[in-house]
């Protein structure tokens, strides 16, 4: 059997698939469905410090290729969290990763320190990328000064492995990703969701109630493995691949282009069973091809270009 | 099967381990694999065991993708999912409204209650004549009166001229001179109707419950996608409902009001 057990900072994974933040609520809310031990970590639903109810609805519209959301962060706020969901999140037998969201650098700090102190949270992943709550003109992700203040202070708060989810809706992720390490990220999740919206045409308005949302699903693929591609060349810690990702091949060009491990969301609404068959579909790959760790597929793409680029310049 | 150019009546075989849905119940349907989500249905009818049937109105991409699925082909479903709606106590009558394709979320309904023997007043409302092919899906009138069966068209081409509210308000009126039993509402259909039977029901103070749709991604309460706003704040379709009490839902303002 091939080893699919993959490295994130402390923290190591029986395997390298998983389940986005937002996705799979607290995980107790898909336990009927999913195969939790194909997985190797599950992400809660963004946590923040107040209770939030979210957007007004419609906060969901189906466009080629993918899904647009924007759910506004819902959440039931920190306390509540470690009081009741918790225990529900930790009868999930994969390891658990916390979402944070603050609304302030001590926020930030706050909940990292919150939610770290409990030793079901196995790790905490810093979400300065929701595109459904952000009003600012230049927001949080597309300043990189800032998000290395937000990771400096959460870092400070925690030992635990400390993955920074980064936003597709920036013209140089690249720096926010040098950023991000520099201020003692563990890892990262390339990427978010993209800014996208439709219009009802009949009714003359937005067809989400937030007018924009995140546009998720297959169509965020190549926007998202092009800036895993482009992040993997300038930073050495491991990298998270996320979007768009529904079949084994789809997890393995992530891996490929560089990611030690993949996030799976949007395809488990079609599909609860996607993270066992991509799990599957990986070993199958590995038995093929001799491999006999998943680490050793990390980057393999971006070495043969790298040949490839040596080559040329040589000649 | 079609029922008319506009819907069709799916019966679906079921593996054995499928649990017996309960109404107001939905499934999700992976109606092609070039679709993003699934799409959920009313469990329209579970009467035979090993079956279930979903009334669809082809609507969109998932709803058309799904009636070209040729007869004898195998599709994904999830469920049953969802809450049920409560019984009609041994006073009650039960009163089922259902505007246009809301039939869907009330045929399973009005097929077990008629099963059980209860009185049952069913009214379907639609724009014209065409759609009341829709009533014939449902459980016959009898003629002991036990079971009624009563039509509204907004052209007036077919049986009560009006909305279908109308003909509950009338309704209502008529079983309050009688006193014999005092009714409880069920209602499915569009946001305009469903509104306007919240609002009657209230005014009547008659209990009143209404199952909703909206569009869902996971259907299981996880990504709050589909939710409606309650005096306790916003909840789920998919989880909390489809059917909720309508005394809890709030409702926003009619755009013309």
């Amino acid at each position: 059997m091939p080893d699919l057990t993959t490295t994130l900072g402390r923290l190591r994974l029986a395997n390298p698939i998983i389940l986005a933040s937002g996705t799979v609520g607290y995980g107790r809310e898909y336990a009927s469905l999913i195969d939790y031990s194909t997985v190797g970590a599950i992400v809660t639903k963004t946590i923040t410090r107040e209770a939030r109810a979210g957007n007004a609805p419609p906060r969901l519209k189906e466009t080629p290729g993918g899904l647009l959301n924007a759910i506004g962060l819902e959440n039931v706020g920190v306390d509540r969290f470690l009081s009741e969901k918790l225990r529900e999140a930790a009868t999930v037998p994969s390891a658990l990763i916390a979402s944070v969201a603050g609304g302030s650098v001590d926020e930030y700090a706050e909940l990292t320190r919150a939610v770290a102190s409990r030793e079901e949270i196995d790790a905490i992943e810093l979400n300065i990328s929701c595109p459904n709550v952000e009003r600012a003109r230049r927001p949080v992700w597309d300043d990189p000064e800032a998000v290395g203040t937000i990771v400096r202070a959460a870092r400070n708060a925690t030992e635990k492995t400390l993955l920074l989810k980064l936003s597709p809706n920036t013209a140089d992720i690249v720096s926010v990703a040098e950023a991000g390490e520099e201020a003692g990220a563990d890892a990262l999740v390339v990427a978010n969701t993209l800014t996208g919206m439709r219009i009802d045409v009949e009714a003359r308005k937005p067809s989400l109630g937030n007018a924009t949302g995140g546009l998720s699903g297959r169509a965020l693929l190549p926007v998202n493995l092009a800036n895993v591609w482009k992040i993997t060349g300038a930073v050495s810690i491991p990298i998270v691949g996320s979007g768009g990702i529904a079949d084994p091949d789809d997890a393995l060009e992530y891996i490929l282009a560089g990611a030690a491990a993949v996030q799976v969301g949007t395809a488990l609404f079609a599909d609860p069973g996607a993270p066992g068959r991509i799990a599957a579909g990986l070993a199958d790959y590995m038995q093929r091809h001799d491999i006999e760790s998943i680490e050793e597929c990390t980057g393999l793409a971006r070495k043969e270009k790298e040949r490839e680029w040596q080559r040329t310049t040589a000649g | 099967m079609s029922i008319d150019p506009k819907n069709c009546l799916f019966t679906l075989e079921v593996d054995r381990r499928f649990p017996k849905p309960l109404p107001g119940q939905f499934v999700q349907v992976a109606s092609s694999t070039e679709l993003t989500l699934r799409r959920p249905f009313s469990v329209a009818g579970a009467s035979r065991p090993g079956e279930i049937e979903l009334l669809v109105e082809l609507r969109g991409k998932g709803t058309r993708s799904f009636a070209e699925t040729h007869e004898g082909a195998t599709v994904s479903i999830l469920g049953p999912m969802g809450n049920t709606f409560s019984e009609p106590s041994t006073g009650e009558i039960a009163v089922l409204v259902a505007g246009g394709i809301g039939v869907a979320g009330l045929r399973y309904l009005a097929q077990e209650l008629s099963e059980e023997g209860r009185r049952l007043i069913i009214l379907v409302g639609a724009r014209t004549r065409e759609a009341l092919l829709l009533g014939n899906l449902l459980p016959s009138a009898t003629e002991d009166g036990r079971i009624r069966l009563e039509f509204s068209t907004d052209d007036g081409s077919a049986g009560h001229w009006g909305t279908v509210c109308e003909l509950l308000d009338s309704e209502l009126e008529a079983l309050e001179a009688d006193r014999i039993a005092s009714p409880r509402l069920y209602c499915c259909g569009p946001p305009a109707m469903i509104r306007e039977a919240a609002a009657i029901a209230s005014a009547r103070e008659i209990p009143c419950e209404v199952l909703l749709e909206e569009i869902m991604a996971c259907g299981t309460g996880a990504c709050r996608g589909c939710v409606v706003m309650t005096k306790h704040g916003y909840r789920t379709v998919c989880s909390d409902g489809p059917v909720f009490d309508a005394a809890e839902l709030v409702f926003e303002e009619a755009p013309n009001a």
